[in-house]
């Protein structure tokens, strides 16, 4: 069965430059799925079967560390890895994301190998 | 401004590796709120410990061009996929500058990306802040990085 990943961003242009950077990544997804901040990720979440995340944190509505907490405290997704893709990858930003369970970081500019490093050992 | 040189080396660093292209800087300079024509510029604020704004100011040929490299595609016109691309690499910008002032990153708070685009406007300068402008170049078209930053003790 193929693999689904959920790409969280704010912004249409930086979701459409993930996905081409995971085929350029050559990981296979069979269905790449969107959304636009936290909140519309859970309710991803809830409705999809996703094997992993890949999040942005500076977002509004539900910004990224608000969503990883969310998602912690749900037995549902809990499970789900994430990785956190963003221009926010500072010490302190990184080990609270760390702290609810983000399974690394990936910085914007980032490039297709840095995104399978990160992700491949996830799937 | 020690700045300088990271405005550089990140704005080359995003264009190269996000959207091929290749980048020049010309002489950086101040910015004395001189109106802006026929461009489209990305804000980031910055505040926390250092206070001040980030600005990328595109020639509307420019702001085509790196749409267009971005998402693969021709375009023609400043709509809002040319808005959310130019905020998104102004946010990249404010990530990388954030870094180097604040590599621990609980220090300084960075704002949602926005974007403003018009015939004629000015961004009025922060009071007392630091500035600098650095021109790029590429294909034949220009635009500025423009960073303003006041460090409160």
């Amino acid at each position: 069965m193929g693999k689904t990943v959920l790409i969280v961003d704010d912004s249409n242009t930086m979701r459409k430059i993930v996905s081409r950077a995971l085929r350029q990544a050559g990981l296979d997804f069979d269905q790449i799925l969107e959304a636009g901040d936290g909140q519309e990720a859970l309710a991803s979440l809830a409705d999809n079967s996703v094997d992993v995340v890949l999040s942005d944190i500076n977002m509004p509505n539900m910004n990224g560390l608000e969503f990883l907490k969310a998602k912690s405290e749900d037995p549902a997704i809990m499970d789900i890895p994430v990785v956190m893709i963003s221009t926010e990858t500072g010490a302190d930003i990184i080990d609270e994301a760390k702290s609810y369970g983000a399974k690394g970081a990936v910085k914007k500019p980032f490039t297709p190998d840095l995104i399978n490093d990160t992700l491949g050992p996830l799937l | 401004m020690e700045k300088t040189q990271h405005i550089i080396e990140a704005t080359q660093e995003i264009f190269s590796s996000m959207i091929m292209l290749e980048v020049s800087p010309g002489e950086p300079f101040v910015r004395r709120n001189e109106m802006l024509t026929g461009s489209i510029s990305g804000l980031v604020g910055l505040a926390g410990t250092t206070k001040g704004m980030l600005a990328i100011h595109l020639t509307k040929p420019a702001a085509l061009a790196v749409t267009g490299a971005f998402l693969g595609m021709e375009v023609n016109e400043i709509d809002e996929d040319v808005c959310d691309a130019i905020g998104e690499l102004a946010n990249m910008l404010a990530g990388s500058m954030k870094a180097a002032i604040d590599p621990k990153g609980s220090g300084v708070k960075l704002s949602m990306p926005s974007a403003i685009h018009g015939q004629e406007y000015a961004i009025d300068c922060l009071a007392r802040a630091e500035s600098v402008t650095v021109p790029f170049t590429f294909n034949g078209v220009s635009f500025m990085v423009e960073l303003q930053i006041r460090q409160d003790s």
